[in-house]
């Protein structure tokens, strides 16, 4: 499933395109953590996150993650925006809290295990 | 006794979020400029500029006070100072142990340049600094405790890395004389003791914008800690900058 699909079926708001929307999506991870992330996420996961931190693009880009949405609604600082641009990765905005996206998310990307 | 100001969080070309124009030169001047007696090279998780610094520093008739930023397993920001630059390069040697072994990726974090008196760059540090040590909050302050140095969590009430918004309390055990701050006042989570304001600059205009005045026998870790204890007519106060010659007040 591509990053688009999930945009469109979790109703995103998509903040930075970056030139990704249509990578495939390998899974999700959720983690606040930014060590955690870098050690656990796997390439391809989209990652919810309640970070806003310019570091958050860099994290997404080493871990070589599909995507960062940010649950709780509160949108980036332009500084973050700018580098996401930069370094293409898309970063998508959802109102609701960690827990809902990655219920949701994982309906729509494992519906057998739900 | 006398009134040191002091800017003691500033970050040079070596830490990948600061701009490259943190020289040693250039971080003198800018200090000299606004006037500051005291400044500390703190560095994500590194000392590898210290030394420079301090040579800089020491032409210039500005002390320097060797120190690091240390990024604990929590995510949190912990500024570690010590008197000597040997005893700071030992420890970051420690701590160099402790980082995980995943390179940096200039493009995603920015360049980590250890630069000369010249500015002409002598090391790349090929590993990611901006990562979270293999060292709890608890263990590195015990470290820091028994070299000599003096503990003071960076910006505690700033989000991310900040001790209180990371984790919403001071862990049971520890006690910071000094915290540095953002907001006007110390978090009642830390308990009693003295507030920090620095600059936590990443670029040459940053530097000495907040900054704290010690009134102290000397800009010794001792005298640190005693002025923010207030022992003894020692104090530590808060400015936002610090007065230039011929300012009022």
């Amino acid at each position: 499933m591509t990053l688009r699909d999930i945009v469109q079926r979790l109703a995103l708001e998509v903040v930075v395109d970056g030139g990704g929307l249509d990578r495939e999506v390998s899974g999700g991870f959720s983690g606040d953590l930014l060590s955690n992330v870098l050690a656990a996420a796997r390439p391809g996961n989209l990652w919810i996150t309640i970070q806003r931190h310019v570091n958050v693009v860099g994290v997404a880009q080493v871990a070589g993650l599909s995507g960062v949405l940010l649950a709780g609604g509160e949108a980036p600082a332009p500084a973050v925006v700018a580098k996401a641009e930069e370094m293409g990765i898309p970063i998508l905005l959802a109102p609701d809290a960690a827990f809902e996206l990655a219920g949701r998310l994982h309906r729509v990307l494992l519906p057998e295990e739900t | 006794m006398r009134t040191l100001v002091a800017d003691l969080h500033i970050h040079t070309c070596l830490s990948p979020c600061a701009s490259l124009r943190m020289s040693p030169r250039a971080i003198v001047a800018a200090a000299r400029a606004c006037g500051l007696d005291l400044i500390a090279v703190t560095d994500h998780n590194t000392a590898g500029m210290v030394e420079e610094v301090a040579r800089a520093g020491r032409a210039a008739g500005l002390r320097i006070l060797p120190g690091m930023e240390l990024e604990t397993r929590e995510e949190v920001h912990l500024l570690a100072y010590f008197d000597d630059a040997a005893t700071c390069r030992d420890f970051a040697a420690e701590i160099y142990a402790l980082l995980p072994d995943r390179p940096n990726d200039p493009r995603s974090f920015g360049d980590q340049v250890v630069v000369d008196a010249d500015e002409t760059i002598v090391y790349v540090e090929p590993k990611l600094l901006l990562s979270a040590l293999r060292l709890s909050l608890e263990e590195a302050a015990a470290r820091i405790a028994a070299l000599g140095g003096l503990a003071v969590p960076a910006h505690v009430d700033r989000s991310p890395y900040g001790l209180v918004t990371q984790l919403g309390f001071v862990p049971k055990g520890l006690r910071f004389p000094l915290v540095e701050v953002d907001g006007a006042s110390r978090p009642a989570e830390c308990g009693p003791g003295a507030v920090l304001w620095s600059s936590d600059a990443h670029t040459p205009e940053e530097i000495g914008s907040r900054v704290t005045a010690f009134r102290m026998n000397g800009a010794t870790i001792d005298e640190i800690r005693r002025a923010a204890l207030g022992l003894d007519g020692r104090s530590a106060a808060v400015r936002r900058r610090p007065r230039r010659e011929g300012e009022a007040g």
